[in-house]
C-alpha cells in the first residue's frame, strides 16, 4: 500500500504539490491524471526521492520513503520510469537492460538472468536489437527498453511517468496492456501518471485528478471515465 | 629516414603519457564536470613521495606502487573533502547560480594546486632532483644502427598500453564500468536504476589520480621532478582532452597519442623551443576544424 499524506513539495515559492493525499492499493493500477502543470511530474519524482518534499509523509507499507535517497527508494523496490523513454541512447540496449539490475548483481545474480530473460520474452524486439545502441530505437521501443531497465530491478511498485507521451495510439495500447497483464500476474503495484486520462482510466482500477497541485477527484476509474463534468472541467474535452 | 624513426618512436612513447593524463581529465570531467587543474599537482606530489622514498633505500617498485595508491587516495580526498561539500550545499546564495555552480570547482582545483605546489616546496625544498626508472635508458640497437629508442621508452610504451587495455576492460566488461559510463551519459536515469552516483562519481576521481600519478612516474625521469615540472603535462593533456573530445575516453588517449606525435615531430624538424607554441596552434586548429573533438558527439536531443 502507498499512503502520501499532506505532501508539499515546493519549487522556490510555487507550490507544485499542495497538500496531497491519497492511497495506492497493492497489486493494481493507479492512475493519476491532469492537465499540463497539474503536479503530476513532480508527485512522481517526490515518490521516488528526486525531490524532496517540504513537508507530508510518503509511505510505502511500513517504509518512510521522504528521508530516504534515491538509490536507497529503488533499493527498496520502487522504481520509476522517467517521462520521454528515458534510455541512455550512448549505450547498447543489452546494457541499458544490465544498468537496471547493476544494483542486485552481487545479491542475487541467478534471479537476475532471469528477469533478464523474461523481460526478452516481454519485448522479443529489443532482444533482436540488444547489441544495438539505445539511440537508434524508435520511440515506442524506447519506452519498452525503459520499462525493461526498471522490470530488472524486481520493483514492487512501478512509477510510469506518461509511458504514452509521442507515441502510436497502438503502441501505447500495447505497452499498457502488457502492464495490466504485470500487474494480474504478478502482483505489481503500478501508479500511472498520463495526460492521455481516456486510456489510463480504461486500464486503471482507481484515479486521482490532479489540478493546480491538489487532489480534485479521487475516486475508482470506471467512475471518472463517465464523469463528463469533472472532464470537461479540469482535462478540458 | 632516421629523424623520422626517431620521430615516431619518440612521438609514441611521448604520447602514452599524455594519452594517461588526457584520460585522467576526461575521467573527472565526464564524472563531475569539473577541470581538475590540480590534477598534475596530484602527481607532482605523488612523485615526490615516490623520490623519498627511493632516497630511503625503498626499492623503485615499492615506491612505484605506493606512488599510484597515493594518486588513487589523493584523488578520492579531493573529490570527498572538497568537491563533494562545495557543490552539495544547497542553500548557498552563491550556489544558485548556475554559472557559479560550475566555476566553484575549477577555482577550488587551483587552489588544491597551489597548495600542493606549496607543500612541495617546504617538505622537499623545491629545487630541481633527477628521478629514476626502473631501467637505465639505454638505446635499443637493431643489428649495426642505433634505433632512436631507449629501454626506458620501451618500458613505457609497455606500461602504458597494459594500463590501457586494463581500463578498457574494466569499461566494456564490468558493471562497475557499466555504472561509470552510465553516470557520466545520465546521471538520473543511473540514479533511478538504484546506483549511487556520487561513489561512482569518487571512484572516477580514484582512477583518474591513479592514471596522472601513474603519468608523473614515467615523464619525470626524462624531465626531472620540481614543484612546477609536471605544469606543461598538464596543458599538453588538456589539449589532447579537447582534441579528442573532452567526453570520450577513447578519444582522450587518440588525443594524447596525436599530440605526442605533433610534439615530436615539431621538435624533430622545426625545433625543439617551437613546441609550445605548436601545441597552442593545433589546438586552435582543432577546435575550428572540429569543436566537438575526434570522438566527441555533438548533443543531440530528440524531442
Amino acid at each position: 500500500m502507498l499512503t502520501i499524506k499532506n505532501l508539499v513539495t515546493q519549487y522556490d515559492s510555487i507550490k507544485a504539490l499542495d497538500d496531497i493525499s491519497f492511497q495506492a492499493k497493492p497489486g493494481v493500477i493507479t492512475t493519476v491524471i491532469g492537465a499540463n502543470g497539474a503536479g503530476k511530474s513532480t508527485l512522481l519524482r517526490t515518490i521516488s526521492g528526486l525531490e524532496r518534499p517540504t513537508s507530508g509523509t510518503i509511505q510505502w507499507f511500513d517504509k518512510e520513503l521522504t528521508r530516504m535517497s534515491v538509490e536507497a527508494i529503488v533499493r527498496g523496490g520502487i522504481t520509476q520510469v522517467p517521462e520521454g523513454h528515458a534510455v541512455i541512447s550512448q549505450l547498447s540496449v543489452a546494457e541499458n537492460i544490465e544498468l537496471g539490475g547493476l544494483f542486485r548483481k552481487r545479491i542475487a545474480r541467478g534471479d537476475l538472468a532471469k528477469a533478464t530473460t523474461e523481460v526478452y520474452e516481454l519485448f522479443p524486439l529489443l532482444y533482436d536489437r540488444r547489441n544495438e545502441p539505445a539511440g537508434s530505437l524508435s520511440g515506442g521501443e524506447r519506452q519498452m527498453l525503459a520499462i525493461s531497465r526498471a522490470l530488472v530491478s524486481r520493483p514492487k511498485l512501478l512509477l510510469l511517468d506518461e509511458p504514452s507521451l509521442g507515441l502510436a495510439p497502438l503502441i501505447t495500447a500495447q505497452i499498457i496492456e502488457i502492464i495490466n497483464n504485470l500487474c494480474r500476474n504478478t502482483g505489481l503495484t503500478v501508479l500511472l501518471v498520463e495526460q492521455n486520462a481516456n486510456t489510463a482510466l480504461k486500464v486503471a482500477e482507481h484515479g486521482i485528478l490532479l489540478a493546480l497541485g491538489k487532489v480534485v477527484a479521487d475516486a475508482p476509474a470506471r467512475e471518472l471515465i463517465n464523469d463528463s463534468a469533472l472532464r470537461t472541467a479540469y482535462l478540458g474535452y | 629516414m632516421e629523424s623520422l624513426l626517431t620521430a615516431i618512436f619518440s612521438g609514441t612513447a611521448q604520447g602514452s603519457i599524455y594519452a594517461l593524463v588526457s584520460l585522467g581529465l576526461v575521467l573527472v570531467w565526464r564524472g563531475a564536470g569539473v577541470v581538475n587543474f590540480a590534477q598534475m599537482g596530484q602527481a607532482m606530489f605523488t612523485t615526490y613521495i615516490a623520490s623519498q622514498m627511493i632516497q630511503n633505500d625503498y626499492s623503485y617498485w615499492s615506491a612505484f606502487v605506493v606512488a599510484l595508491a597515493a594518486g588513487g587516495l589523493l584523488g578520492g580526498l579531493v573529490d570527498l573533502g572538497l568537491m563533494r561539500p562545495l557543490t552539495s550545499r544547497k542553500n548557498s546564495q552563491l550556489l544558485n547560480s548556475q554559472s557559479m555552480r560550475n566555476a566553484i570547482p575549477i577555482i577550488a582545483s587551483l587552489g588544491i594546486l597551489g597548495i600542493l605546489k606549496a607543500l612541495a616546496g617546504i617538505i622537499w625544498a623545491g629545487e630541481e632532483r633527477g628521478f629514476p626508472g626502473p631501467v637505465q635508458p639505454n638505446p635499443i640497437s637493431f643489428g649495426s644502427t642505433n634505433l632512436a629508442i631507449t629501454s626506458f621508452d620501451l618500458f613505457v610504451i609497455a606500461v602504458v598500453f597494459f594500463t590501457l587495455l586494463l581500463t578498457t576492460i574494466f569499461f566494456t566488461k564490468t558493471g562497475m564500468g557499466l555504472a561509470m559510463r552510465a553516470s557520466a551519459l545520465n546521471p538520473e536515469v543511473t540514479r533511478l536504476s538504484g546506483i549511487k552516483v556520487s561513489w561512482v562519481r569518487t571512484l572516477g576521481w580514484i582512477i583518474s589520480g591513479t592514471a596522472s600519478s601513474l603519468a608523473g612516474l614515467l615523464i619525470t625521469p626524462r624531465t626531472n621532478l620540481s614543484p612546477n615540472t609536471l605544469d606543461l603535462l598538464l596543458i599538453i593533456g588538456f589539449t589532447a582532452a579537447v582534441v579528442g573530445g573532452l567526453t570520450s575516453l577513447a578519444g582522450a588517449v587518440l588525443g594524447g597519442f596525436i599530440l605526442g606525435y605533433v610534439i615530436s615531430f615539431v621538435s624533430v624538424y622545426s625545433a625543439p623551443e617551437n613546441v609550445f607554441i605548436a601545441i597552442l596552434l593545433f589546438l586552435l586548429f582543432a577546435l575550428f576544424v572540429r569543436p566537438q573533438g575526434i570522438l566527441g558527439s555533438k548533443e543531440v536531443r530528440r524531442v
